[in-house]
């Protein structure tokens, strides 16, 4: 394993007492503001100056406290309340259809998604929102009787100084739910995955049972030595599979076929999980991460607290990664020989099923847009089947994404780390023309105004991941390519709202490389 | 009345309604001062909750925004605001740009309307509205966007044009079929003679919208949304307002004609001869669906559940055009001012059923069904149980629960509307009420 515990070589992960994990601006010191090549983006990253890059023009970054509730809000028989005015999280209405529909895709009890906002007014603001923090809570056990009551804290609690643990306390003999809070205040960070260490120190604190250490019990009956040793055994070939939002109900099928394949017994976790589930995730063998930028702060808690070992390397999309992703996991197991084994029969299969596909994709352009480690290794994956790689744009770009800059086979290919800002990518578009584009939801539309076809970098109910999500992506590209009228009808009747002398700056100039943003400040302001 | 927390809340805050209000507009910008994630999370609620809008123009992932963090709360905003105004005007291209304000910047007190006011001398307008969310809901914002424009951007004119009125009230978005129900207002207007200034509908610019205090009325299609705006109207533009209620379908419509053309003076032979062939229009194509309803028995309980400017005209649809039995109507807002929610009550006297819906005021999503179960006696086992049932509800996608447990007919008609894509339909004015009888019949025979 000691390959892959560089990503987190000299992190540190106690932070149980405090009420919330440092910011990844702090913690990860990551990028979201810079315009280049991989080749210098890589130069960059080993300086450390990247992270102090700033713009002068800015659209939205996006808040922690969407990616935090996205996490929580999947957990079966939760009720999340947020903690702020009605707009902070509204966007559960465009999402409740969404993560219902995974609920029964996923095989879990297809209820609603519920939350509540606590409403908070012009007059909270001045004399504080407690009453109506705990109105809610009470209100949601009534009505629901969760399992666990998440309160996720926004901005303006955040800035008046609502102490929400303090109230959350108070209820804790009151309810018979569990009790969350997560601080996911967007203002505190630039890093949007901030919010994933929120939901997740939430959950390390008030969900998961420390694990009972069966090799310590003596007993004199063997029949009761025998069902230990069986638990043992069973333990021993337990991993957790750590699921992210964007893992469809195809990719957790495909791969606990493959992990299961090597007989370890799978659990997919903690997204949609149930309570008792996620309280026992410290016991499990191997915790397997699928993507570092998603799970560095969840694992490596576990870890440091409880031993539990964990794998964090890949994200397992396309041939290459997800033999690595494999590979990794092997090792970690003693499992070498099996999962050679697996890998060639695998690849080979894939390998040939793939065939008639090149003809389509093979000399095609491509540019990639989205998370991270998700973006590189789809691209190195329409890179192993013949298409050029024009230029990735993550929406950050940090420790756990700087070995991957070298699968990109051209160092000079195009990198523009920043977090949604399509203004800056659509110009890159306009004149790299790529013959196919991968986009983050939100990032589709606007490219498709631009005439460039595309296709979404994830799915609810489409697999990308593993062996069979590779034939997926790989069959999905070569029909967005077979009829690409859409885009160019789109083109030519609609137009962007953009200046002519936008399209014809140069967006490197956008970026201040002098130090401005960066966070000096924390919790302090209260 | 004092605000309380909300489950589900059908809305976004007052931000979130102008960024939908704003990139409605045409070729408007909003220039968002406030965190990273606001503009972004607040456009996705309507552009994904309202038939899937998209983001029109400029919102979304598209919204500028000054991004402020952590130390702009401490040491100010305004610095990063002046230069996020600047940026836009040199990348955006827009005819009108609107800076709006997030909680953070208004709880920290940066005065965003100075700074924009430092622009007030480019050639293209830069205007202003305070929108912090923990004003309201989205209709709020609505509210502080249309007040910007009648106070800072519209010219003010002595000259009114008698036979013109500005349509207020219908917030796109939180409106989910505002487009058709706008684009069938103004036909039906202009076939009075009327001429009908939307704001957001089929071939507005910002050049028209400048010169729309001309217009003799404002109509006001709710009781309390658009209220505020009509006032700025008054006041500075001096164009008095006139409150209706949407219409749908042939009574809705009628009452609706007959309300305007008497404040707007429409010869009542006119309007007796538009009444007429409208009518004659909307009843030759409605008795299409007569052999279906008498033979399958389509007559349901109607139960609606929606924002205030639905309600009403949703169940005096059901009630008075398809003859079913309105038997409860849940709002799921509550005016602050009681007798608001007095006068609103009093509309349902004008039903002409043989029996009136029960009226509730209420904002938690997941009570409907409690609400729906509490107006109906309990089934105790009896061996003749007369029973809630055929039930149709007309509600929102967040209500398609609810409906599944009682067994009822649903259709979502009110925000937000996910499980439908909507492009040009409207349900307002005879043409609209024919559009909604098939949406409610598709309904019906959906299984079929």
């Amino acid at each position: 394993m000691a390959d892959n515990q560089n990503l987190l070589e000299g992190l540190v992960y106690n932070y149980t007492s405090a009420t919330e994990p440092p910011t990844r601006d702090v913690r990860i010191e990551p990028t979201n503001a810079y315009l280049g090549s991989c080749r210098s983006l890589k130069c960059a990253m080993g300086q450390g100056c990247a992270k102090f890059n700033s713009r002068y023009f800015s659209q939205g970054v996006g808040c922690q406290l969407i990616l935090a509730l996205g996490i929580v809000r999947t957990f079966q028989n939760v009720v999340t309340i947020i903690h702020g005015p009605l707009g902070c999280a509204s966007n559960n209405i465009g999402l409740a259809g969404f993560n219902k529909t995974s609920r029964a895709l996923k095989g879990k009890p297809a209820n609603d998604v519920i939350w509540i906002h606590t409403n908070l007014d012009e007059s909270d603001v001045i004399n504080g929102g407690a009453v109506k923090l705990r109105d809610a809570v009470l209100y949601a056990e009534k009505e629901y009787r969760p399992d666990v009551i998440v309160v996720g804290n926004s901005c303006v609690p955040g800035i008046i100084g609502d102490d929400i643990d303090a109230i959350l306390e108070e209820l804790e003999g009151q309810v018979s739910a569990k009790l969350v809070p997560v601080h996911c205040e967007g203002f505190r960070s630039r890093f949007v995955a901030s919010g994933y260490d929120a939901a997740y120190h939430g959950l390390l604190k008030k969900l998961v049972d420390p694990p009972s250490r069966i090799e310590s019990v003596l007993t004199g009956s063997s029949d009761e030595e025998e069902r230990l040793a069986r638990i043992r055994r069973e333990n021993s070939r337990t991993v957790n599979l750590l699921n992210v939002g964007s893992t469809s109900y195809g990719d957790e099928v495909e791969l606990s076929r493959i992990l299961s394949s090597l007989g370890l017994k799978v659990n997919v976790l903690p997204l949609y999980g149930n309570i008792d589930e996620i309280a026992r995730m410290g016991e499990a063998a191997l915790n397997i991460s699928i993507c570092a930028t998603h799970d560095d702060y969840l694992i490596g808690h576990l870890k440091e607290r409880f031993g539990t070992q964990y794998v964090i390397d890949t994200l397992p999309i396309g041939i290459k990664n997800t033999n690595q992703w494999l590979r990794v996991i092997g090792e970690a197991l003693g499992l070498v020989e099996e999962t050679e084994r697996l890998i060639d029969l695998e690849t080979r299969q894939l390998l040939a099923a793939l065939e008639p596909f090149k003809a389509t994709l093979a000399g095609k352009t491509l540019w990639v847009g989205g998370g991270e480690t998700r973006i590189f290794t789809t691209a190195e994956f329409f890179q192993s089947l013949g298409m050029k790689v024009l230029g990735l744009k993550p929406h950050n770009f940090d420790r756990f994404a700087v070995p991957m800059l070298d699968d990109i086979a051209d160092p000079e290919t195009s990198v523009a780390v920043a977090a949604g800002q399509p203004a800056e990518e659509l110009v890159y578009l306009k004149r790299l023309k790529p013959d196919l584009y991968v986009g983050h939801g939100g990032a589709n539309g606007w490219v498709v105004r631009l005439g460039i076809p595309t296709i979404p970098l994830y799915g609810q109910s489409q697999n990308y991941m593993g062996y069979s999500g590779a034939f997926e992506l790989a069959r999905k590209a070569a029909r967005a390519l077979l009829n690409t009228n859409l885009s160019k009808k789109i083109a030519a009747n609609v137009t962007l709202p953009f200046k002519q002398q936008w399209y014809d700056s140069n967006p490197q100039d956008n970026i201040k490389e002098t130090p401005g943003e960066e966070p000096t400040v924390r919790s302090s302001v209260q | 009345m004092e605000n309380s927390f909300i489950e589900r809340a059908k809305s976004s805050c007052a931000l979130g309604g102008a960024i939908a209000t704003i990139s409605s507009l045409p070729r408007s910008i909003p220039i968002v001062h406030a965190s990273g994630g606001c503009a972004q999370t607040l456009s996705a609620t309507y552009n994904l909750g309202s038939g899937y809008k998209g983001p029109g123009y400029c919102s979304g992932t598209m919204t500028p925004t000054s991004n402020i963090t952590e130390n702009n709360i401490v040491f100010g905003g305004e610095d990063r605001l002046e230069e996020q105004i600047e940026s836009t005007l040199r990348v955006m291209d827009g005819d009108l740009y609107f800076v709006i304000t997030g909680c953070q910047t208004e709880i920290i007190g940066d005065n965003s309307a100075e700074v924009a006011s430092r622009f007030r001398d480019r050639p293209t307008p830069v205007i202003y509205a305070s929108t912090p969310g923990f004003l309201g809901d989205g209709f709020r914002g609505y509210e502080a966007v249309l007040s910007s424009l009648a106070r800072d951007f519209i010219t003010p004119s002595t000259a009114k044009d008698k036979k013109t009125v500005n349509l207020l009230g219908l917030m796109p978005g939180q409106d989910v079929f505002y487009r058709g129900n706008l684009q069938n207002l103004v036909f039906l207007l202009n076939k009075l003679g009327i001429k009908a200034n939307t704001f957001f509908g089929d071939g507005e610019t910002v050049e028209k919208i400048k010169t729309y205090g001309q217009a003799s009325y404002n109509l006001v299609f709710s009781p309390i949304h658009g209220q505020l705006a009509s006032k700025a109207f008054e006041e500075a533009l001096d164009i008095p307002s006139l409150t209706v209620d949407l219409p749908i379908g042939d009574t809705g419509t009628e009452a609706f004609l007959r309300q305007i053309a008497k404040t707007l003076r429409v010869p009542k032979a006119k309007l007796d001869e538009v009444i007429a062939e409208e009518r004659a229009y909307y009843y030759s194509y409605f008795q299409r669906f007569l052999e279906i309803y008498g033979d399958l028995d389509y007559q349901r309980y109607a139960v609606v559940s929606s924002d205030i400017n639905y309600a009403y005209p949703l169940i005096r649809f059901a009630s008075e055009d398809l003859g079913w039995i309105p038997h409860l109507v849940v709002v799921n807002e509550e005016p602050e001012d009681e007798a608001d929610s007095a006068l609103y009550a009093k509309k349902f006297e004008e039903l002409t059923a043989s029996v009136r819906p029960k009226l509730v005021f209420e904002a938690n999503t997941g009570q409907l069904l409690r609400h729906i179960k509490e107006s109906w006696p309990y089934n105790h086992n009896d061996k003749y149980y007369n029973q809630l049932s055929p039930l149709f509800i007309i509600a929102s996608s967040l209500d398609g629960s609810a409906a599944q447990k009682l067994g009822a007919n649903f259709l979502p008609v009110s925000y937000p509307v996910t499980n439908r894509a909507v492009l040009t339909k409207g349900y307002t004015g005879y043409r609209g009420g024919l559009t909604l009888a098939e949406d409610i019949f598709s309904a019906l025979v959906i299984n079929r």
